[in-house]
């Protein structure tokens, strides 16, 4: 590695703001220049996992198939809240083919949630984990968990938020229902002093459902042991984060623990913590003393592996007849789920639009049912649904265009750290993406149109971290047939990471694609690197490849200077030849090179820089949504969705618009049709398969166009990449919402917008 | 999922003598999702899949169509005789779930196919399961009946049935050794006749034909199906229209609804409106807007009133068009 120092270093991850002191380069490497210059990074290469993946041959975590493997099963409870009196496990026992039934009477206490354990005997939500169950077959197992006797004392239970907060309330945990038990408060300026110098002011609540992950590939590991070393395959986002979890629950060092992923369907955030299910396929495996597998069903990725906590906000803004905003204040609450996870919702209404006067109360609440997770950007995409409804509705009351609104409430700086960006090129979203939908077509007063079908045409605004940071690193590996080995401590999750890290190295090492294979997730070869969440992989782990890869060319022309008696000044590099600039002649390719000084194999390592101290990193964008309302039966179709976004620098343009059309579906989905609907009368999840929890399908597809405004943000990085998994969901509900309000005048203020709702809005309209 | 014993049909005779531990099989496309959520556990499932004679789709002139109970949903969409004298069966058959479904499912297993209703599938000892609470009563009704409900409140899930209905089909039904036929309308049963079954059959009875009379000349007929997603869904409300036009007054018709009673539903009052109805807008729209007079909506469900005469409205306006 090169030389190294030490920094304090700020990263932003999901809804934290982590300070940290990293290791870190010395020596920064010159800034790429615009994507047109570069040969491989921002073109349209395909995935290169792409063929494994359409012909079948790549390997999921539910694909490792072991000798002698078992299957396992949990036993997950039916009650919302229940206190375990019993449990006899005899039957299940003694059914042919059960191999081992683990339960609190029969395993260590593994301490999980704050107050919890691994299998409590309290239970907190329909869906929460009471056995494990390891048999010869999967079918065995399921029979088995069947015969398991519980007692159970039924507790009162509470599934609503409102009602969870009140005194009163059915209590999920000692100390009361607010999660901390205090809200999370913000304020700058003087509300109150705001509001009276407004002219006009909107008072709303919005409210926004729980949605679930659902990725396409079920949460699964499979777990073997080897004397004392456990090996588990995962399908997770974070294999350092599993490893750690793994290897604290069962009381093991971390070294004795190796994860491995390869390949995955998906995560969205869901398989970003360590499960149970991880540690009870490892806790049975250690049992039987046979590998074992454990995959969840649709069912149980419904009840028990995270979702999008709800909301309900109460906003209410000033502003002046010019259009200055003079005042916003946001009051929330949201479910946590039994556990503690994060409800707030109040970033972008923090930092998005320029105002003196904010302040912000908001409450995340346990209810009895499954645990939240951080969910493609947490908080965002509800916030900013809320906070862009209201604008939109303040904009109409001063009768102002709402693009004109945002515009003239266009934060130079983040108002939170009063620090600048270190870019925004938000204002250049605004302008491509209102000139690609049209923006001059929408309807001057909204729901002007006549007829069965009104069209409307509406946007958002996203904010979102993305810009990554050290730790992250990369191991470089060239072989002297000119063929390259990357090893990133990361892991793909679907979105592309083995193919971007392959072009950051073919780019500057001049090698082709095809010679470079990358291997990622597995924390038993690669170098760490950080969870796969936040829109934080690209951002960290292409500038460290970079720096790996640039050590590499500078080890190789060190090398060819040694070797042909020149001078490094003198040298210059060139698809894996290094040439004498005063003497063309004289040249060397590098496997002569690594001949000459008997290196079979050179070994690189780079590392993620420093964000630059006193700025901070943002994405930014905007979406348009045009749509069409069926006055006769409430539904929306999204006709067409222009995405304009700020990311910084793009590394694939195809991986890019995939990333995108997946954001904007799940966009489409959370603002459409997408919920988790709980019987209040009984605590049960009633949308536990997926046609009762409705995704979006191809032919709910609308058009959509990517405008990217930016080239590279050289202050962050090597690269100049922000991240863009969650950037490409935040805004789409907040845009469909505002078509919704032009195409109708009707503002539909709770999500999912379904046909039902709509229709009731219109008809009490008219 | 309980294991069971899987058998071909021998005969139609021998498949209707099942235990009652037995049950028939068709598509499939419903009974083994039922079968695999543990809401059956039979010990036999005899496919009737081997009984050939039962997928033939006929059309005589004169008499109309008979559809085999066994014929699939595409077979029915891509025969050449439905497409040219019954377009509405067409229009109907590409509403339904999806293609792999369609392939697979059939016309018969369509018909008695059971409720969706999220409770009677999910782990709610609900009546029609031989509890004693409908929980859709004060639970989570948006999907569930309007009209017709009690002391269960689900909605019929088939489309066909709709239009079968009004076009005034009949079932030729397998039962004690002898073929009988019965009119549509009286093949399904509202709960209050019996909440654990949507229809008439007993054990071992087995549709085995489906007869669709003539269309009668100068009638047009319509099939709307409104469903939340753009495809494979189930309705939230859908429409079966027959309607005889002559000029400016309706001759006869008949108009059905799907999603909103626990079987397909004649609103008879309505229906006797039609004869005579004059067919300028303002009137057809007022016919529409007493759709439903007698509903009495839940908690949650109210705007499928709103949602069914609205496209009433629409479809009978477009029908008395030209």
């Amino acid at each position: 590695m090169a030389n190294t120092k030490f920094i304090k270093s700020e990263f932003f991850f999901e809804e934290d703001v982590r300070e940290s002191v990293a290791e870190v380069p010395v020596d920064k490497h010159q800034p790429w220049p615009e994507n047109e210059k570069l040969k491989v990074v921002g073109k349209e290469i395909p995935r290169i996992d792409g063929y494994d993946k359409t012909s079948g041959t790549a390997l999921y975590t539910f694909d490792i198939n072991l000798p002698h493997m078992a299957h396992a099963k949990i036993l997950r409870s039916v009650w919302p809240h229940a206190r375990i009196k019993s449990i006899d496990t005899t039957q299940a026992e003694n059914l042919p083919g059960v191999l081992a039934v683990i339960t609190h009477k029969n395993i260590p206490e593994i301490k999980w949630f704050e107050d919890s354990f691994l299998f409590d005997t309290k239970i907190r939500y329909e869906g929460e984990e009471i056995a494990g169950i390891a048999a010869e077959t999967e079918e065995i197992a399921e029979k088995a968990l069947k015969l398991i006797k519980i007692e159970v004392e039924e507790l009162d239970f509470t599934v609503d938020p409102g009602q969870a907060m009140k005194e009163t309330a059915p209590k999920i945990h000692e100390g009361g229902n607010i999660v901390g038990g205090n809200p999370f408060t913000y304020e700058r300026g003087n509300f109150e002093e705001g509001i009276k110098n407004a002219d006009a002011i909107i008072e709303e609540t919005y409210s926004t459902q729980v949605v679930v992950h659902n990725p396409t590939e079920p949460h699964c590991s499979v777990a073997n042991w080897d004397g004392d070393k456990l090996t588990v395959w995962d399908s997770t986002q974070a294999i350092f984060t599993v490893r750690g979890v793994v290897s604290r629950a069962l009381n093991i060092p971390e070294n004795n623990v190796r994860v491995i992923k390869k390949y995955m369907g998906g995560g969205f955030g869901s398989k970003l913590a360590g499960g149970k299910y991880t540690v009870i396929a490892a806790l049975l495996a250690k049992k039987t003393g046979r590998p074992v597998r454990l995959t969840l069903d649709r069912r149980e990725m419904n009840l028990a592996v995270g979702n999008r906590p709800d909301s309900v906000q109460s906003l209410k803004l000033g502003a002046k007849k010019d259009g200055t905003l003079t005042a916003m204040s946001h009051y929330a609450y949201g479910s946590s789920g039994a556990y503690q996870s994060g409800a707030g919702c109040s970033w972008p209404f923090r930092t998005v639009y320029q105002c003196p006067n904010v302040k912000v109360e908001e409450y995340t609440v346990y209810i009895n049912a499954g645990p939240g997770r951080p969910f493609r950007a947490p908080g965002h995409v509800q916030g900013t649904f809320a906070m862009d409804s209201a604008i939109d509705l303040l904009a109409g009351r001063i009768n102002m265009d709402p693009l004109e609104f945002r515009l003239k409430n266009y934060a130079e700086k983040d108002q939170v750290y009063n620090i600048p960006y270190t870019s925004k090129k938000l204002r250049e979203a605004y302008e491509a993406g209102a000139k690609a939908i049209g923006w001059e077509k929408r309807n001057k007063q909204p729901g002007v149109g006549t007829g069965r079908y009104k069209t409307g045409i509406g946007m958002g605004t996203q904010i979102w971290w993305g810009g990554g940071g050290p730790p992250a690193y990369v191991t470089l590996k060239l072989n002297r047939d000119y063929s390259v080995e990357v090893l990133a401590g990361s892991q793909d999750l679907g979105t592309g990471t083995y193919t971007f890290v392959a072009q950051v190295a073919s780019e500057v090492l001049e090698i082709p694609m095809e010679r470079i294979s990358v291997i990622l997730g597995d924390t038993g070869v690669v170098p760490y690197g950080p969870p796969s969440g936040g829109s934080v992989t690209s951002p960290s782990i292409s500038p460290a490849v970079r720096d790996a890869a640039e050590q590499m060319k500078q080890k190789l022309m060190k090398a060819a200077a040694a070797v042909l008696s020149l001078k490094e000044n003198d040298l210059v590099y060139k698809n894996g030849t290094v040439s004498s600039k005063s003497d063309p002649s004289k040249s060397i390719f590098l496997s002569d090179i690594m001949g000459k000084i008997n290196e079979p194999v050179l070994v690189t390592t780079g590392a993620r820089e420093a964000n630059p101290e006193g700025y901070m990193i943002q994405t930014f964008g905007a979406q348009f949504a045009d749509v069409e309302v069926d006055t006769l039966t409430g539904k929306v179709r999204v006709k067409k969705i222009v995405a304009a976004h700020d990311i910084g620098r793009v590394l694939n343009r195809t991986l890019l618009e995939n990333q995108f059309h997946g954001g904007i579906i799940q966009g489409i989905g959370f603002a459409l049709m997408e919920e988790r609907i709980i019987d209040g009368n009984t605590g049960k999840v009633l949308t536990t398969n997926l046609h009762d929890y409705k995704l979006p399908l191809i032919t709910d597809m609308p058009e959509i166009e990517v405008i990217i405004v930016s080239e590279g943000d050289p202050m962050i990085s090597n690269t100049g990449v922000k991240g863009i998994g969650e950037p490409a969901h935040i805004p789409t509900a907040a845009a469909i919402a505002n078509a919704i309000f032009n195409a109708t005048g009707v503002q539909i203020k709770s999500t999912p917008m379904t046909p039902d709702k709509v229709l009731m809005a219109l008809s009490q309209n008219s | 999922m309980k294991n069971f014993k899987y058998i071909p049909a021998e005969s139609l005779e021998k498949a209707s003598q099942k235990k009652d531990d037995s049950v028939l099989m068709a598509g499939g496309t419903d009974l083994l999702g039922m079968i695999k959520d543990d809401l059956l556990t039979p010990e036999t499932v005899i496919n009737l899949k081997s009984l050939k004679e039962l997928k033939n789709i006929r059309y005589n002139a004169g008499k109309g169509l008979e559809i085999g109970a066994l014929a699939t949903i595409t077979e029915l969409a891509e025969n050449s005789d439905v497409q040219k004298r019954f377009p509405v069966l067409v229009q109907t058959c590409k509403e339904i779930a999806s293609p792999q479904l369609r392939n697979v499912g059939t016309v018969g297993g369509n018909l008695c196919q059971r409720p969706r209703c999220w409770y009677y599938r999910g782990e709610f000892n609900c009546l029609r399961k031989g509890g004693d609470t409908c929980f859709a009563v004060d639970g989570e009704n948006k999907f569930h009946c309007v009209v017709g409900g009690g002391p269960c409140y689900i909605v019929h899930p088939s489309d066909l049935a709709v239009s079968l209905l009004a076009l005034d089909a009949s079932l030729e039904i397998f039962s004690n050794g002898k073929l009988k036929t019965v009119p549509i309308d009286d093949f399904f049963i509202l709960p209050e006749q019996n909440e654990t079954k949507e229809n008439i059959l007993e054990p071992g009875e087995i549709v085995t034909k489906i007869i669709v009379p003539e269309i009668p000349a100068g009638s047009k007929c319509a099939f709307i199906k409104f469903k939340e997603r753009a495809s494979w869904d189930f309705a939230v409300v859908s429409l079966g229209i027959l309607l005889n036009t002559n000029g400016s007054t309706i001759k006869n018709g008949r108009i059905v609804f799907g999603g909103v009673a626990p079987r397909p539903w004649i609103d008879t009052a309505l229906n006797t409106k039609l004869t005579g109805a004059a067919t300028d807008e303002k009137n057809l729209k007022s016919l529409a807007d007493s759709a439903l007079l007698e509903a009495e909506p839940m908690s949650k469900n109210d705007y499928k009133i709103i949602l069914v005469r609205n496209l009433l409205k629409q479809a009978l306006i477009d029908l008395s068009k030209n």
